[in-house]
């Protein structure tokens, strides 16, 4: 299992359009994605929109991501990259 | 794969108290409002101040609300004004998150003044002292919960609370649907929040995604407007947790049925059945037999240890006859 803080930069935070993007992102891949809000004990799974959706990670909000599987440290990337790029809003 | 779920036990400010109690508890401010936001409620058991104000303090519990009754003012309002001054100034006013007066009686002047002072919350409630501790107790019960919001679906079956686990794309959200278009109700998809209240375990959804399923294709459906109010339900104890897995993943199966596994949520054991999931088994109607298993098994009965008594009595009858 891989883990990082990442922090959600973009404006609009992880919004519908940015949850969707990650959940397909997510969907790819083999491994377990979770993703933790670091103040709260709201834990969502990657692959599933409303559970990513009840994050309610607004701009500046950390989370935690925990990565299980065969592809962990490809997922990792990916979605890091995707957390970094600013969901195409940058 | 599981996180480790922190058991942080949530605090409150006295002003957020207030806020959320507006509806239920109608509590008035008497004095002190310089220390809402900063003094904490972090228990929800209360204490009566009793004998601390005969200066026996040591059992002063910081974060829960003292109670300020009729005896505790009677006594107050007999000590002569010194003794009065002394009683207050010896309780330590800054381990004391706030006091609670109760059947809107009038606290004596020197309680209001000191409190003002050191900007400790003093409020008021028409309730008898009882009633107010048992709403007091229930309510900080309720929002000061330890709880975590985790990924499942939760349903109400015949009135039992069943929680839906699995990975993501294994069919909990279809097999939630087929369920509700059998009449059963949906609290939650996708994420749901759990919280302890006394011994058990209260699922329910996060505001944002009450009412709402997702399904691969169809997107996010509103299921009162597709099924009706009786389809969905706001919260339910959980008491049975059925996990699907895949074929290839679910190991050892129990065939007869006489092994209880249990699933652990902040100590409290919720029994669990492992369903292994693949093409032609129907999940829907593999959850409502569960549950059958369940409400029968809490009725005492128990068809896996019945039929093994039945074998045995039958291979005791073959080894007599020999």
């Amino acid at each position: 299992m891989v883990e990082k803080k990442i922090t959600v930069i973009n404006r609009l935070g992880l919004h519908a359009r940015a949850a969707a993007q990650l959940v397909r992102l997510a969907a790819g891949f083999q491994s377990k994605i979770i993703v933790r809000r670091c103040d709260t004990n709201v834990f969502a799974d990657a692959k599933s929109i409303l559970s990513v959706l009840t994050l309610a990670a607004a701009k500046g909000t950390e989370l935690m991501l925990a990565i299980d599987g065969t592809d962990e440290s490809g997922a990792m990337a990916a979605v890091e990259q995707l957390f970094l790029s600013g969901f195409g809003e940058m | 794969m599981q996180f480790d779920i922190t058991d942080q036990s949530p605090k409150i400010s006295v002003e957020r108290f207030l806020e959320l109690s507006s509806e239920t508890l109608q509590l008035s401010i008497l004095a002190g409002s310089a220390g809402l936001k900063d003094r904490k409620i972090s228990s929800s058991r209360i204490q009566k101040l009793g004998l601390a104000l005969a200066g026996f303090a040591h059992y002063i519990h910081e974060g829960r609300i003292q109670i300020v009754g009729q005896s505790e003012i009677a006594y107050l309002n007999q000590l002569e004004i010194e003794k009065r001054h002394e009683a207050l100034r010896n309780l330590d006013l800054d381990k004391i998150c706030c006091i609670l007066v109760t059947k809107g009686l009038k606290p004596p002047r020197e309680l209001l003044e000191i409190a003002e002072d050191r900007s400790l919350p003093v409020i008021q409630t028409a309730d008898v002292s009882s009633l107010a501790i048992n709403e007091v107790t229930k309510f900080l019960g309720e929002i000061l919960a330890p709880r975590v919001t985790i990924h499942g679906v939760l349903m109400g079956l015949y009135g039992v609370g069943v929680l839906m686990l699995g990975d993501s794309g294994i069919g909990k959200s279809e097999c939630a649907l087929d369920l509700i278009s059998r009449g059963h109700r949906l609290i939650s998809d996708d994420s749901v929040l759990i919280k302890k209240i006394g011994g058990s375990l209260e699922g329910s959804s996060p505001e944002l995604t009450r009412e709402h399923l997702e399904i691969r294709g169809l997107g996010i459906l509103n299921i009162r407007d597709l099924f009706g109010i009786s389809a969905v339900g706001k919260c339910k104890k959980i008491e049975l947790i059925i996990e699907f897995v895949k074929w290839e993943d679910a190991g050892e199966i129990d065939r007869v049925g006489l092994e209880i596994s249990k699933h652990e949520v902040f100590g409290v054991r919720v029994k669990k059945f492992k369903l292994p999931v693949s093409v032609g088994r129907n999940l829907s109607t593999l959850v409502e037999t569960a549950v059958r298993v369940f409400l029968i098994n809490l009725s005492g009965g128990n068809a896996a240890r019945d039929l093994i008594e039945k074998h045995s009595e039958l291979l005791t009858k073959d080894e007599n006859a020999k």
